[in-house]
């Protein structure tokens, strides 16, 4: 049976000390808030971190550094970008950074079609790394697979996730405007970030000239004003330094290490293991349900398992797929749950290639103080009542503006003090727009576990193989479009378009390959984030996602995930799990 | 300012990328070996920073330790063959002021330095001019044949001016320096609010670049 080689070196402690009421893969983003609730309603809680311990404010080591405090200045010296080529090409990466992300070299995965896995093996997670944007689905999200006949029908709708919605945004604390839209429905609000002069500008040129369209200020898991459950949680005001991806001396930006893990360890019943690999989840023929799961020591290689009643899966969308294809027993010989051959397909993204750079004339008497950490939205204005184009779904725009560096006029010599005085004064304004596109899951996209090649751990690597479609194309063509219309309308300048054709991944805003559904024969979980066929074990993270949306995922996984773990403590009690 | 913008300002400012700063193209660079700057080359290229960024009112490129910096950066950023080019710059820029003034850069007047330096910055735009149209030609001709990827193996055969690198890296080291970022720019690690209608009056300095 396969993990049977594993029996041979196996630490015996007994099985009443490793036993918990719930154990949590992962310590990320969703992985923080099962522990929270699970810990709130007095679960002995479990929770499994591959990677090393951070604690918050005291394992920041480059929080409060200045530019001149870094050799290169942030850049990454190049051997380490000729070893770590996919790491490198995330924005996110660099000096004062390097430490929270996982290293090409360390853990390496074959790329059967261009991939770039960016992975942040920590306490925390990529919650250390994100970039904080967080938006509800709308009901148009939720309906859109059953109206447009791809993926599977969504188990549940927006009224079933809005309470818990809800229920994370007042603990997350998110900052954003209630704009009343149906595409991007309100949620509980911190005051919403300024737009500076020339973002609102654009912002309302588009808004008058666009009937179907709406720009606002982003919404982000920012503490602009923090309430009371905030202090509670020990964190402050964000003090709008945008250093954010080091990890906040403030804990001004949501993140479980700053938030969710140190509430769940206050409760007292929570138990946190780093260094922790999960090899496999560990399922009982004669319970027919999951009893624990087996972990390999990251330095000394000792395997052990823990048990518990409930399991919950949240180890980033790639590496829950990598966990449950890797947890075979002769009840599931192809993967845990996976009956109908579909764990690992259907893998999607977001199609992040577009981006448009423009100048804007005038404001040269305004500036700005402070760096905001968002910009201005659109919410999707593409095929959202019927289908209207030639393509499925839409796209999410992004964009902002700032002022760069001014320059000598023509002709002048640029060299010496005239030159000097020219570039240290603020230049002309300039707007940074993006498109985040929905991507439509396909069968074809997937991940597997290669079959002679291992990690260092002896867990077989994953084969991804995901690319983009012909829709995909056909979306960046009309951002492109619109875009560009747009920032004409509002009298920009100097428009470029820019396709980086980055390979999927980049994104990081990988979903699906144990998608939630209806039925057994077409999904792997139901709506409660159960599997079908073992419903003691919950996957609540990226994983479990039908389709894409066009928002950032973050506060959807989050949301999720107490739903799920609300659920699973009322089936606890009833003894139906 | 981002990181991203001074990045930009820096291309803008010499017709180019960052040169070792063009991440996806990293897959074909052979590692810089270990290069000597003795402390004569690093007072060299702090002359040379001074000249682009000199002291005025505020404290040039000299008090801000370029020279050291582009040490720092050379050896652990640049491939072999920009080493070489930086390296090989510094008695070409010499020989180019014999040429012009008749002695040495280090004994020339800041007058003569700056003529100098200003003849070779068009110099070096002109070669990043032919550096970026082989750009275009090969990027045309990798789309040509149908690819739809990221171009990350692109080796420019014309080699970079070494003006060209030592402006970058006076500009990237003189702005994220503690001197550059503080007493000539406006630097706040810690804002605690933002105001998107600040004003602005001629002549109020940016805020310095995060990166």
């Amino acid at each position: 049976m396969p993990g049977d080689s594993l029996n041979i070196n196996i630490n015996s402690k007994g099985v009443q000390q490793n036993s918990f009421d719930a154990i949590v893969i992962g310590s990320g983003i969703s992985g923080g808030w099962a522990a929270k609730e699970l810990c709130d309603h007095g679960l002995k809680t479990l929770v499994l971190e591959r990677g090393k311990d951070v604690k918050h404010l005291k394992d920041y080591p480059t929080a409060i550094k200045d530019p001149w405090d870094f050799a290169h200045r942030g850049r990454m010296p190049l051997a380490d970008e000729k070893e770590n080529p996919v790491a490198n090409r995330c924005y996110a990466y660099g000096e004062a950074t390097q430490h929270f992300f996982v290293k090409d070299n360390e853990h390496p995965y074959i790329q059967e079609k261009p991939f770039d896995w960016i992975r942040g093996y920590q306490v925390g997670g990529k919650s250390l790394l994100w970039a904080r944007a967080t938006q509800r689905w709308s009901r148009f999200d939720f309906e859109g697979p059953a109206r447009d006949g791809f993926a599977i029908d969504w188990p549940i709708r927006y009224e079933d996730i809005a309470p818990w919605y809800s229920h994370t945004e007042i603990f997350a604390g998110i900052s954003g405007n209630k704009d009343g839209l149906e595409t991007l429905p309100d949620g509980e609000f911190l005051p919403a970030w300024e737009l500076n002069c020339v973002e609102k500008d654009i912002q309302q040129k588009i808004n008058a000239q666009y009937k179907d369209r709406r720009a606002i200020t982003g919404r982000c898991a920012h503490l602009t004003r923090p309430n009371p459950i905030h202090l509670q949680q020990g964190r402050g005001q964000c003090q709008a330094r945008t250093l954010c991806e080091r990890g906040c001396p403030f804990g001004g930006y949501f993140s479980s290490n700053s938030s969710t893990l140190p509430w769940a360890e206050k409760t007292g019943n929570l138990t946190l293991r780093p260094d922790s690999v999960v090899h496999s989840i560990i399922y009982n023929e004669q319970k027919g349900k999951a009893t624990g799961v087996r972990v390999i020591d990251a330095h000394t290689k000792q395997v052990t398992e823990y048990f518990a009643k409930i399991i919950f899966v949240n180890a980033a969308c790639l590496n829950s797929n990598l966990i449950l294809l890797n947890s075979t027993s002769n009840r599931f010989p192809n993967g845990l749950g996976n009956d109908s051959g579909l764990l690992g397909k259907y893998i999607c993204f977001h199609n992040y290639r577009g981006s448009i750079t423009a100048s804007v004339e005038g404001f040269e008497d305004k500036y700005y103080y402070g760096r905001k950490p968002t910009g201005v939205m659109l919410p999707n204005f593409r095929n959202v009542y019927r289908q209207e184009t030639d393509f499925l779904r839409g796209y999410t725009v992004h964009f902002s503006a700032g002022r760069g560096r001014a320059s000598v006029k023509n002709g002048a010599a640029e060299i010496g003090a005239g030159y000097k005085d020219a570039i240290c004064e603020p230049g002309g304004w300039g707007v940074y727009m993006m498109m985040q596109g929905e991507t439509i899951p396909k069968e074809a996209n997937h991940v597997r576990l290669s079959k002679d090649k291992k990690d260092d751990w002896g867990i077989p690597q994953l084969i991804t193989s995901v690319d983009y479609d012909e829709n995909d194309e056909k979306v960046l063509k009309d951002f492109f479009e619109q875009g560009k219309e747009m920032l004409e309308k509002a009298a920009c300048k100097n428009i470029v378009l820019n396709d980086s054709k980055q390979a999927p991944g980049l994104d990081i805003h990988e979903m699906g390959g144990v998608r939630m559904g209806k039925d057994a024969k077409t999904s792997l979980l139901n709506k409660w984030n159960q599997f079908h066929t073992c419903s003691n074990v919950f996957v609540t993270d990226g994983a479990c996602m039908v389709s894409t949306a066009t928002q950032n995922p973050s506060l959807t996984f989050m949301a999720l995930t107490a739903r799920a773990a609300n659920h699973a403590v009322e089936e606890l009690k009833k003894g139906n799990i | 300012m981002e990181r991203r913008e001074l990045l930009k300002m820096i291309a803008l400012a010499t017709g180019g990328a960052l040169i070792g700063g063009e991440l996806f193209f990293s897959g074909c660079k052979s590692a810089g070996g270990a290069v000597t700057f003795t402390p004569e080359t690093i007072a060299f290229l702090d002359e040379v920073a001074e000249t682009i960024i000199p002291a005025t009112s505020t404290p040039g490129a000299k008090a801000a330790q370029v020279g050291e910096f582009m040490k720092v950066y050379v050896t652990d950023c640049y491939d072999a063959d920009d080493q070489k080019v930086f390296l090989e710059g510094v008695n070409k820029l010499n020989d180019a002021c014999n040429k012009m003034h008749g002695h040495d850069f280090m004994k020339a007047p800041a007058e003569h330095r700056k003529a100098l330096l200003t003849a070779l910055d068009k110099e070096a735009k002109a070669v990043q001019d032919q550096r970026s149209k082989a750009y275009s030609e090969y990027e045309k001709a990798e789309r040509a044949k149908g690819s739809n990827l990221p171009i990350m193996d692109f080796k420019n055969p014309v080699a970079p001016h070494y003006f060209t690198l030592m402006k970058q890296l006076t500009l990237l080291g003189f702005f994220t320096s503690k001197t550059g970022a503080t007493e000539t720019l406006r630097h706040i690690q810690v804002p605690g609010k933002y105001d998107g209608a600040l004003p602005y009056k001629k002549g109020d300095k940016a805020w310095a670049d995060s990166i």
